[in-house]
């Protein structure tokens, strides 16, 4: 329903109601449609006018509603005294008033009061996210930065992840402004950005490079850039980290391997230990690879072809300058039949290891385990994504690892052509970085489309020049 | 004039105070006294200046005014909260908020809720309790419709009181249930075992659990009235295990009186290993025939959260052989998960042992999971089902069921 452009008298809202369908719920839907039509706030009024006439009371929902009003038209005077008199109807208010009240007088010069309704908040129940998000914005558009960077560091200890508008806000306000302190917290953010693999988008890197630009004596330049294939920074010739793990990283990250993917909650799901226990000591015996192949994955490349004859394909594409290969794959391969043919297998089994696992065993954590075994320098070939093996990772930060080693170590195939293009082309990695004097931050343009698999190949590079 | 702007006066006073009192507020929030006192300000509100400009903020002065009483209560109150009450309370302005959140809440309810480990799991549990409880209303209101209705038939019955002569009395309910307890006894002493595997507690939440033992109640119940029932045997069912507890809340006492064997031992160590057939959908051998010299295995689980491979994983660690239903044989798949409720199992078990007819069994597949049996040879359907393709949809959704048939009959062919 419309709702009407100016306020009504009973005798109009009654006719109104009548005229509705299901006259119960006529409050509930005009006031539902006002808000979707940002209808005048008199309006609303006199609707709620008409309620406490007829019945002597307002409802709840009713209040709400005509608070996400007032908070969407910036009624700050009106939003205090639907306060005042939730306040004084109801005992204790529930979250959806919260989070409106707050958002509304934190968008306000009344912002102080929003503070103190966090602290109200936080007696009854934990404050939600967008809560904070509205103070620290409120605190930092008031150049409050402590009390800002107070609220934040309390946010984060709740584990709330903060979405970028707020980190991008408190770079904005903190602009030209001096202190050492404060460019501490900021390169916290940066660090904390570094940590989870977030990356900026354009506009959130515009502000950060304003930032830097505009400390006091700093002396920062920011440019923005492509790097190159191998690394180098082409603005201050600087070379990126490179994409390895540490060895403790590395062997954490094995072992992980090994006990959540491999084994999980029952070993025999996805293997039996007699396979396992074989393929390792398999696995001892002719250690190290250089190349670990999905057998099974990359005989479906090319789905006219029989699917021996592209992992043979495969083999011999990847077989140069002495590679050692380990191919892997399920028994029923060893089968004669239309697809696999005997003499084909023969031939392979002369270039490269194989590995024939069980049937309804899953090859892929072979696969893993395998590459990892191996060592650094080891990669393996699959078209797979191994989203599923990430997810039985128990924690996010071998998660993160795991990625960071899948993007260094994974070669797929990018054209049909037979070629197999080395696809990890980074050998630096790609994370926001410092070395003190220099920050180099990727960054995603906003209408490029960035998968989760994807890292940016756009650069912030910012430099001190003393 | 003033005689009658004295009566019309008269009429609201009388007119508005019980109409504030029906429909004003819920009785537990507002006491009376407070609504009385409310609606009379309200009224002098009206008369004093009746329709020029409308008082846009009137409704602000009806919502403070006689509110004072309750302020100085609810400061000493708010002091004296626990926690569960806050949460009680917390729960009820949420209610009023309009969201889903059940009416009554019970104790251990609330206590369940507050361990909840987020928001998110926060709201689905409460909604779970509100949709229960509106289920239970409807029940309730539809329980008294039937009530009413069968004391009216009774009435009218009563009042022609003819009473009709028959040979037997009528005790149906009694001798069908002696008649089904005779036959079950019967099978566990000379019927076919079929074994419920009660090991999957740790693969499961409270819920599914309960659920799981749900769906064993409701096939019980199916056996128990089937011509030729199985001798049904719960194995490694642990004393005080949550599958026990919940079936003693299903079953009560009945539950010493089942005509089912009840043991924690584990199906290898009551029957013998070559005989045993572990029923899963992970299962790569895909069963012909009903055997009936063999000894199938059902997993009591029920997996919310698709935890593939976990019943086969049992399986081979036992070193059992498996099975899984040829679904795809017979029905052609149209979407959701290959693994059943264990009460369609046994319908379609119960079935293939009376009939051996594979596509009377499958009717109990519900019907939302395939398009149809498949009764022409694959190449065939496959054509049929291009052509309605061609016709129905654009070229490009074509070339995706192409695909897809082509996959199914591979699928079919492999097998």
């Amino acid at each position: 329903i419309q709702p009407p452009e100016k306020p009504l008298q009973d005798e109009e809202w009654n006719r109104l109601r009548e005229k509705f369908k299901s006259p119960e719920i006529f409050e509930k839907v005009m006031f539902n449609s006002m808000v979707r039509c940002n209808s005048p706030i008199d309006v609303a009024k006199s609707l709620l006018t008409h309620v406490a006439k007829s019945n002597g009371d307002v409802a709840y929902n009713l209040l709400v509603k005509y608070l996400a009003l007032c908070v969407q038209q910036g009624q700050t005077s009106e939003i205090r005294d639907v306060y005042d008199i939730m306040k004084t109807r109801f005992r204790i208010l529930e979250s959806g008033a919260y989070n409106l009240i707050i958002r509304g007088l934190s968008n306000s010069d009344q912002w102080r009061m929003a503070l103190t309704l966090l602290e109200e908040v936080k007696k009854i129940m934990i404050p939600s996210r967008t809560n904070y998000e509205s103070c620290i914005k409120a605190a930092s558009r008031h150049q409050e930065m402590n009390l800002a960077f107070e609220l934040y560091h309390e946010m984060l200890a709740k584990d709330f992840i903060p979405t970028l508008d707020v980190l991008q806000a408190l770079f904005d306000f903190s602009r030209g402004m001096k202190g050492a302190q404060l460019q501490k917290e900021l390169f916290g953010i940066l660090l904390y950005l570094r940590e989870n693999q977030i990356y900026p988008h354009k506009t959130f890197m515009r502000s950060i490079k304003l930032w830097f630009e505009s400390i006091p004596g700093g002396n920062w330049r920011g440019h923005l850039t492509n790097i190159k294939d191998s690394g180098q920074c082409p603005v201050c010739n600087h070379q990126l980290e490179d994409s390895d793990l540490t060895e403790e990283e590395y062997n954490n990250l094995r072992e992980r391997i090994i006990r959540d993917v491999i084994h999980g909650t029952d070993t025999f799901r996805k293997t039996s230990p007699q396979e396992f226990e074989a393929f390792q000591t398999f696995v001892e015996n002719r250690l190290p690879f250089d190349i670990v192949i999905d057998g099974l994955n990359v005989s479906h490349i090319k789905p006219r072809k029989m699917q021996c004859e592209n992992l043979f394909d495969a083999v011999n594409c990847l077989a140069k300058e002495n590679a050692r290969l380990l191919v892997l794959g399920r028994k029923h391969m060893l089968i004669n039949s239309s697809n696999w043919k005997r003499e084909i297998m023969k031939e392979m089994q002369n270039k490269a290891d194989f590995f024939f696992a069980e049937n309804i065993s899953e090859d892929d954590a072979f696969l893993l385990y395998a590459t990892l075994r191996s060592g650094k320098h080891c990669k393996f070939v699959t078209r797979d994504f191994l989203r599923d093996h990430k997810a039985c990772l128990s924690d996010s930060l071998t998660r993160h690892l795991f990625r960071k080693w899948q993007r260094g170590h994974q070669i797929s195939k990018k054209r049909v052509l037979s070629v197999f293009f080395q696809q990890p082309a980074f050998r630096y990695d790609c994370v926001v970085q410092t070395t003190g004097d220099t920050w180099h931050i990727p960054y995603k343009d906003i209408f490029e489309e960035k998968y989760s698999y994807q890292v940016p190949r756009k650069w912030l590079c910012i430099q001190q020049k003393q | 004039m003033q005689s009658a702007n004295m009566l019309l006066k008269k009429i609201i006073r009388s007119s508005v105070l019980p109409f504030a009192a029906q429909h004003g507020m819920k009785k537990d929030l507002f006491p009376l006294s407070r609504t009385l006192s409310l609606s009379l300000c309200l009224k002098q509100d009206n008369s004093c200046k009746p329709s020029e400009k409308i008082d846009l903020d009137a409704w602000k002065k009806v919502m403070k005014s006689g509110l004072q009483e309750v302020v100085s209560e609810t400061v000493s109150d708010r002091k004296a909260l626990s926690a569960l009450a806050a949460a009680r309370e917390m729960l009820e302005m949420w209610r009023l908020a309009g969201r889903s959140v059940p009416e009554n809440i019970s104790e251990e309810q609330l206590k369940t809720f507050m361990e909840c480990p987020s928001k998110s799991s926060q709201k689905k549990y409460l909604k779970y309790l509100y949709l229960k409880e509106i289920y239970k209303k409807n029940d309730q209101k539809k329980m008294d419709e039937k009530r009413e209705r069968r004391l009216e038939t009774q009435e009218r019955a009563s009042e022609t009181d003819e009473s009709k002569k028959t040979s037997f009395i009528c005790l149906w309910a009694n001798c069908m249930d002696r008649a089904y307890s005779w036959r079950v006894a019967q099978s566990m002493i000379f019927g076919q075992p079929l074994v419920f595997d009660m090991s999957y507690e740790k693969d499961m939440s409270v819920r599914e659990v309960a659920n799981t033992v749900r769906q064993i109640v409701l096939s019980e119940g199916c056996n128990r009235r089937s011509v030729d029932p199985f001798h049904i045997h719960f194995c490694n069912l642990k004393d005080d295990s949550l599958y026990h507890k919940e079936f003693i809340k299903h079953y009560r006492q009945a539950w010493g009186k089942l005509l089912i064997t009840v043991t924690d031992q584990c199906y290898t160590e009551v029957f013998p290993k070559d005989k045993l057939i572990y029923l899963t959908a992970d299962s790569p051998k895909v069963m012909k025939t009903f055997d009936h010299d063999k000894i199938y295995i059902v997993g009591s689980m029920v997996d919310k959260s698709i935890k593939t491979g976990v019943s086969l994983a049992r399986a081979k660690r036992l070193g059992l052989e498996t099975a899984a239903l040829p679904l795809d044989k017979y029905l052609l798949w149209n979407a959701g998960a290959k693994n059943l409720t264990l009460d369609q199992m046994m319908h379609i078990l119960l079935t293939l042992k009376d009939t051996g007819d594979w596509k009377k069994a499958l009717e109990f597949v519900p019907k939302r999971k395939y398009c149809g049996f498949v009764n022409k040879p694959v190449h065939e359907l496959k054509k049929t089902l291009n052509l309605i393709n061609m016709l129905k949809l654009g070229k490009r959704q074509e070339e995706v069921r192409k695909q897809f048939v082509k996959n199914y009959s591979k699928k079919l062919t492999e097998k």
